[in-house]
């Protein structure tokens, strides 16, 4: 073999595992959405003979109540020693606040993961024509791509979504179609917002993908052309395979806080995470811990999103192309 | 048989002439160099045969295709003229295989099955038999090159563009590359090579033309122009370059 086949061979770069440099952090995510897959089996799927009470929590709150009110006579007891026991006296006390709460806060979150969901899905299919028509079209689509992505990210989210839920007859619209509303399928105002968040995150992740189209060695079209493709089949199979994967770091970003954003469809009364926690307070008055409660729901959320983008970057990427290296 | 007429062609780059009535013929099977110094228009020139570049005027043939006319329909010509990059172009997120595969596949409208296959013998032609499913970042410079060409000749071209070919490669790289450009012409292909290789330009051409300010300054076989060349032009240029060896 000689000096060039094996010099090759080091550029070969080592495929990191996502799953075994945060065991701990998938550990508590696996118990999170255990907890969440069965609380909305639990709430939306099993009939009520055999469901527990949509508004019961798996864990009954008096036990846990009751163990942080001895903790915290045990800490009363021991003055200044028992400090430390206090400290878990009110983390027990926390727990046995929120476990009311949670199967309401289960609903929202389903509400705000099929909003974050279906905004990014929809968003990337208009994002991508958008980047290429902002890369590679003529001076109009450019011009037109650009005023788009310059005038949805000039302007609040909430904005648009109070122009989309108040201002134009879109709610209308969607109030009078068939099924909306009814049973499992959420009313209007998720609707509009699903609008919103697609317009809203196609600019933005169409900024992130036209950078990482012009990033593509213009050779690579030049080559696709030689060969015989039309312009458009080689931006479709050597410029756009390459793109996307060099995009993902980016959009992986626009994922994170698409999901964090989706809490302003509370606004035009989507009943999703933030609305439920919001209600929750307000009608208890217990402000700090609702809100500590559902910034736990988007950590979780959000750490799980960087998980599967951390794991889909990996599983894309191929030896020169994408990946950590 | 005259296979590719080139017939005073122009072609300007914004202000600057690149181009300035440059006509030659080549016959079937001929193998061409184009030498020159930087900026003279060789790229330019090839880059004109397969239309990555429009001419301003004049003309080219290519058999009975008139390339330079605005009707004739460019992915089809393409698939009669492989090219070849000095940065070899190789798609990045394909593996050798598949970077032939694509145009058999996509252009020719091969079945993949088959397409694999072709591609597979074509690897074989280029001594990369064993390295269908590496990717191009995978390789050394030389096999790059060599897929480069395998991926051209995939396409079953009449005519092969080389446009210096060995220029980005390690001096100890050229040489795999440069055997099976010569094994190809002896095979009877039609190359028009843009190289100072003059080992190359020695043991297969059969014509070289020699470029300087978008203009032929002469043309002839290689004895002739390396040995005797008719223009002080030429042999200040090709003594610069046997001196310093390849640029």
């Amino acid at each position: 073999m000689s000096t060039e086949e094996s010099s090759a061979v080091d550029d070969v770069g080592i495929a990191a595992g996502v799953s075994v440099e945060r065991p701990w952090a998938l550990l508590v995510l696996a118990g999170f959405w255990g907890w969440l897959g069965s609380r909305w089996i639990n709430d939306f799927l099993l009939p009520d003979s055999i469901a527990v009470s949509s508004e019961r929590s798996f864990v009954p709150v008096d036990p846990v109540a009751a163990a942080a009110e001895t903790l915290g006579s045990v800490a009363a007891s021991l003055g200044p020693v028992g400090a430390p026991i206090d400290v878990l006296a009110s983390l027990v006390g926390f727990v046995a606040g929120s476990l009311p709460h949670l199967p309401a806060l289960a609903r929202g979150a389903w509400l705000t993961l099929l909003l974050t969901v279906a905004g990014i899905g929809f968003g990337f299919v208009l994002a991508v024509p958008l980047s290429v028509g902002r890369v590679y079209g003529g001076r109009w689509l450019r011009w037109l791509s650009l005023l788009y992505t310059e005038l949805i990210r000039g302007t609040p989210l909430l904005a648009q979504l109070f122009v989309l839920y108040f201002g134009l007859p879109l709610t209308q619209v969607i109030r009078e179609l068939p099924g909306v509303g009814a049973g499992p399928i959420p009313a209007q105002a998720f609707w509009v917002a699903v609008v919103g968040f697609t317009l809203n995150s196609a600019a933005y992740q169409a900024e992130y993908i036209r950078s990482a189209l012009e990033s593509v060695d213009a050779g690579q079209l030049t080559a696709a052309r030689a060969v015989g493709l039309s312009r458009s089949e080689g931006i479709r199979y050597v410029v756009l395979p390459q793109g996307l994967r060099y995009a993902i770091p980016g959009w992986s970003n626009e994922l994170i806080y698409l999901i964090k954003y989706s809490s302003l469809a509370a606004f035009i009364t989507v009943q999703e995470l933030f609305f439920r926690a919001e209600a929750i307070a307000n009608d208890t008055f217990r402000y700090t811990e609702l809100f500590l409660l559902v910034a736990l729901f988007y950590l979780a959320l959000v750490l799980s999103a960087s998980v599967v983008m951390e794991w889909v970057e990996e599983r894309s990427s191929v030896p020169g192309v994408g990946g950590r290296q | 048989m005259t296979l590719l007429r080139i017939d005073d062609v122009y072609q300007s780059y914004e202000a600057e002439q690149v181009l300035q009535g440059v006509s030659f013929d080549m016959q079937q099977g001929d193998v061409d160099v184009l030498m020159g110094p930087s900026g003279s228009g060789k790229s330019t020139m090839l880059r004109c045969i397969n239309r990555l570049t429009e001419v301003d005027s004049g003309d080219i043939w290519l058999g009975d295709t008139h390339v330079t006319a605005p009707e004739t329909d460019v992915n089809e010509l393409r698939q009669d003229v492989g090219m070849v990059f000095q940065d070899f172009n190789l798609f990045a997120h394909l593996t050798a295989l598949e970077n032939i595969t694509l145009g058999l596949k996509r252009v020719k409208g091969i079945h993949a099955e088959q397409a694999r296959e072709q591609a597979r013998d074509h690897l074989d032609q280029v001594g990369l038999g064993n390295q269908t499913d590496a990717y191009p970042a995978e390789l050394s410079g030389g096999q790059k090159q060599r897929v480069g060409i395998a991926r051209a000749l995939a396409m079953e071209p009449k005519l092969m563009l080389f446009d210096e070919p060995t220029s980005a490669l390690d001096p100890e790289l050229v040489g795999d590359v440069v055997s099976v450009m010569e094994a190809l012409a002896a095979g009877g292909m039609t190359m028009l090579v843009v190289s100072h290789e003059m080992g190359f330009a020695r043991s297969a051409a059969d014509d070289i033309h020699f470029l300087d300010n978008g203009q032929v300054v002469e043309s002839g076989p290689p004895e002739q122009l390396f040995e005797q060349p008719e223009q002080d032009r030429t042999a200040e240029f090709l003594s610069g370059l046997q001196a310093d060896g390849p640029q």
